[in-house]
């Protein structure tokens, strides 16, 4: 299958504020793709380089086979962003704001939009100028459903919900996946509504794609270890993979990647020492990731 | 009053640019002063003192973002007396650009006629100048305090709804001392006055402003008949409404309405007249300064490419504008005739409106990258060209030659902007240009 | 039917292949029985489906669940007896192994663990 999103060796700096380097991926259809980061990590600006928002200071980007900054129209209509500050027009009221940006789009499901406006209880009378944060983001996420897109990206878009309304929410992105066609890629810092929606996981650290892989195998491979020596003191080793590791007198603690029972075998004999090994959620993999 | 001599300070030496800017226009004010109280017959390097008045101005054109910010901010709301001590510092920062004009120009003054030693020896004539410099003084403070509201409106995200108000509030603020220029009948107890009653007004919506907002306060409710006719409008002008020029009669009413105050006021005086409508055709660049910031929402919702998107928001903008100023035009006409304009006056005043609006509608359009300082310094210059056009026009004496070539230098700098405008354009990097960003601080 | 938890360490997909090895192995999904469809999990749970059919085709190779077209898995009728005495062993191996470490780390004999199992298989007849 081709892919929605290709990338190789994105960079984007803004005057001497280098905020990505050397950034490669792909999206296919039917990926979930979640993305972590740290505040300031470059989720944003990855985000708006796919869509053509602004154009990458190295490297090359297509979507659906075409250049970001040179999207032709029938493309740009089988994507939807939901950005991460809304740009709804607070003179509107919410049944306005759909019309306007409804009329952009050739097919616009107006059944979809007015089954999820009663079941997020979102009321088409309001006037968006007294709308409160969470009722401006369900809007902001209509607005990107609307069009039925084959690509959709998201940039945080539940900060600001209540756990029902995210709830409500996943389960649509999830019914929109259903059918494998389509790729979403959505930014989010609730590591728990990424664990049960993503397939493929991509870690910003510093600008960088730290991990680029299916979360099945992100949870395998990083593991923690809990080393007991015999005696009051560890003697030295070398974990393979390693990224973090604590010692404490007779005890250590360490993070490793692409652990392997064979390893733990090896060094268990060569060391002396007895490993119990603990998987991670992502949320303990993505901390420990940034210890 | 720490607080307030820091806030001050803040405004004027807030960044590296504002503070070259304050240092510039203080020095030029020093040595003019200098050289008009030594030398004789000098009356003419009193430009020399109006540069470094615009420069001190620009120096501290921080001024109204500032304080809008820090009124807004938790911190004022949380802090004893922070409103108080904010209304000070913008008072005295009125003072402090005000100081210099009651000090040159008396001075020019004096070296004109009879020198300092002269003045000082007559009571007479020291009384004068005493009094001139108070006029001027106070004058200034009036015109310094609108100047700043303009300012304000210029490099806020107001919408247009909020430039109508402030709009009329700015006008109904002059319409007396510009009667009192006209009359010639200007006093400094006039001007005091008014002084008083503006700051009071000002100063005590200003304090009471929080106890206000607490209470049953509707924001939706006086304007509701432009939200109706908003939502009546959307079918068919989508794009002008993501855009924000879908509503042009709201900006016919924001410059028509108060052009007939000010009419009512000032009557026919032609040049007075022209003033005020270069300034406000300035209003249509503020509304196209927002303009790239709000074609963010178009961008994945059609077919444009960048360089097209330019042609149908150039076209979306001038449809706005091409009302505002066919009603500017009819109105301006309209009283001239009535009134008695010059046939010059009315040859050259029309041109210069359209002029004034293209300039300013081509320098929001090229704000691509925010509003950084060289974006808010070229807006003071082109909104003081045509001001400065308009004082060549209405005096009879000016050659008319002169006024042709000046205009069609305005003309060519417009079709420049235009064109770097487009070439913006073409690589406008909207991860730097937000609807609600426009304003690029740095080193904040 | 499943117990699913997607914040372990373990992955979701891998959860549902243990879950179901031992129920087949304990004779709590008998051959026939219908597993829920892909999509129906995904939506109780509100998990990713991806992770959900790989799971599935896994039990497929392994012989323990059957494709019908047009209708849900089910077990496989031959499921109880591919489940020999060794892979079954292996089901039950690293509750074993823990369980061995923890009794060395508590100092316990072989003697004395044996002795707490048998205890505990006699006391939790059903």
């Amino acid at each position: 299958m081709t892919d929605a999103v290709a990338a190789s060796g994105l960079g984007k700096a803004f005057g001497a504020r280098q905020v990505l380097q050397d950034v490669s991926f792909g999206v296919s259809p039917g990926d979930v793709v979640g993305v972590l980061g740290k505040n300031g990590a470059g989720k944003t600006t990855l985000l708006e380089i796919m869509l053509g928002y602004t154009p990458p200071t190295s490297g090359g980007i297509r979507v659906f086979g075409h250049e970001s900054l040179e999207m032709p129209g029938d493309i740009k209509s089988r994507i939807g962003f939901v950005p991460q500050q809304d740009e709804l027009l607070d003179q509107l009221t919410v049944r306005d704001q759909l019309r306007v940006i409804a009329s952009f789009y050739a097919r616009w499901d107006f059944a979809l939009i007015d089954r999820l406006c009663t079941e997020w209880g979102v009321d088409v009378n309001a006037r968006i100028k007294g709308m409160s944060v969470g009722e401006r983001q369900k809007l902001s996420i209509l607005l990107a459903f609307g069009h039925r897109p084959e690509l959709l990206i998201l940039d945080e878009p539940v900060a600001s919900l209540d756990p029902i309304a995210r709830r409500q929410f996943l389960e649509q992105l999830l019914a929109i996946s259903a059918d494998g066609q389509r790729a979403i890629v959505f930014s989010s810092h609730i590591v728990s509504d990424i664990e049960r929606l993503a397939n493929r996981i991509w870690i910003l650290k510093d600008g960088r794609l730290d991990w680029q892989g299916d979360l099945d195998s992100l949870k395998e491979s990083i593991v923690r270890l809990h080393i007991r020596g015999t005696g009051t003191e560890l003697p030295q080793f070398r974990i393979p993979g390693v990224i973090n590791v604590r010692r404490d007198g007779a005890f250590a603690t360490a993070v490793a990647r692409d652990w392997t029972p064979e390893a733990q075998r090896a060094l268990e004999k060569s060391a002396s020492v007895q490993i119990e090994v603990e998987t991670l959620g992502l949320e303990e993999i993505f901390l420990e990731l940034h210890r | 009053m720490n607080a307030v001599a820091r806030l001050v300070w803040a405004y004027f030496m807030g960044s590296a640019l504002t503070r070259t800017l304050t240092a510039i226009g203080v020095v030029l004010l020093g040595l003019d002063v200098f050289i008009l109280l030594a030398q004789p017959k000098a009356g003419e390097m009193l430009w020399v003192g109006v540069f470094g008045l615009i420069a001190l101005f620009v120096g501290s054109s921080w001024m109204p973002l500032m304080f809008a910010r820090l009124a807004s901010s938790h911190a004022a709301r949380v802090m004893p007396g922070a409103r108080a001590k904010l209304l000070a510092s913008a008072f005295v920062t009125v003072l402090l650009v005000s100081l210099p004009v009651g000090i040159i120009v008396p001075a020019a003054v004096v070296s004109d006629t009879s020198g300092l030693t002269e003045v000082m020896r007559d009571p007479a004539a020291l009384k004068y100048v005493l009094k001139l410099a108070a006029i001027t003084f106070t004058s200034a403070m009036i015109f310094a305090g609108w100047m700043y509201v303009v300012l304000w409106m210029l490099t806020s995200k107001r919408s247009l709804k909020g430039l109508v108000g402030t709009l009329i509030l700015v006008l109904l603020l002059t319409l007396l001392p510009v009667r009192e220029i006209r009359d010639l009948s200007v006093s400094t107890t006039w001007n005091l006055q008014q002084l008083v009653v503006v700051w009071t007004v000002f100063g005590a919506g200003f304090l009471w402003w929080p106890r206000v907002r607490a209470g049953r306060l509707r924001v939706d409710q006086p304007f509701g008949f432009v939200n109706r006719a908003l939502s009546g409008r959307t079918t068919g002008r989508e794009f002008d409404v993501l855009l924000g020029t879908s509503n042009p009669w709201l900006g016919v009413m924001a410059l028509v309405v108060p052009l007939l105050l000010m009419t009512y006021a000032v009557g026919g005086a032609s040049t007075v007249w022209l003033f005020f409508l270069t300034i406000f055709s300035t209003v249509t660049g503020a509304m196209s300064g927002q303009v790239p910031g709000r074609s963010r929402a178009l961008w994945l919702r059609g077919t444009w490419s960048r360089a097209t998107l330019f042609s149908a928001v150039e076209r979306s903008v001038w449809w706005h504008n091409a009302h505002v100023l066919g009603a500017l035009t009819l109105v301006f006409v309209g009283i001239g005739l009535v009134g008695g304009f010059s046939v010059p006056v009315l040859a050259y005043g029309v041109p210069l409106l359209i002029l004034g609006s293209a300039l300013s509608t081509y320098l929001g359009l090229a704000a691509t990258q925010g509003l950084r300082w060289m974006e808010i310094v070229c807006a003071i210059a082109v909104m003081f060209a045509p001001m400065l056009l308009t004082s060549f026009i209405s005096n009879m004496h000016a050659s008319l030659v002169l006024i042709f070539a000046l205009e069609s230098g305005l003309f060519m700098l417009a079709v420049l902007l235009r064109h770097i405008a487009r070439r913006r354009w073409m690589k406008i990097d909207w991860a730097v240009c937000r609807p609600e960003r426009m304003m690029v601080i740095r080193g904040a | 039917m499943f117990i699913l938890n997607p914040q372990s360490g373990i992955p979701i997909y891998r959860q549902i292949l243990e879950q179901v090895r031992r129920m087949v192995a304990s004779g709590q999904l008998p051959p026939g029985t219908a597993l829920p469809s892909v999509r129906d999990l995904a939506l109780r749970h509100t998990i990713n489906p991806m992770t959900i059919s790989r799971a599935y085709s896994i039990l497929e190779t392994e012989g323990l669940l059957e494709r019908n077209r047009g209708r849900p898995m089910t077990v496989a009728s031959q499921a109880k007896n591919h489940t020999q005495l060794p892979k079954r062993l292996q089901q039950i191996g690293p509750l074993i192994e823990q369980t061995v470490v923890a009794a060395k780390q508590l100092q316990l004999s072989e003697t004395e663990l044996v002795k707490a199992v048998r205890q505990e298989w006699e006391n939790s007849d059903d």
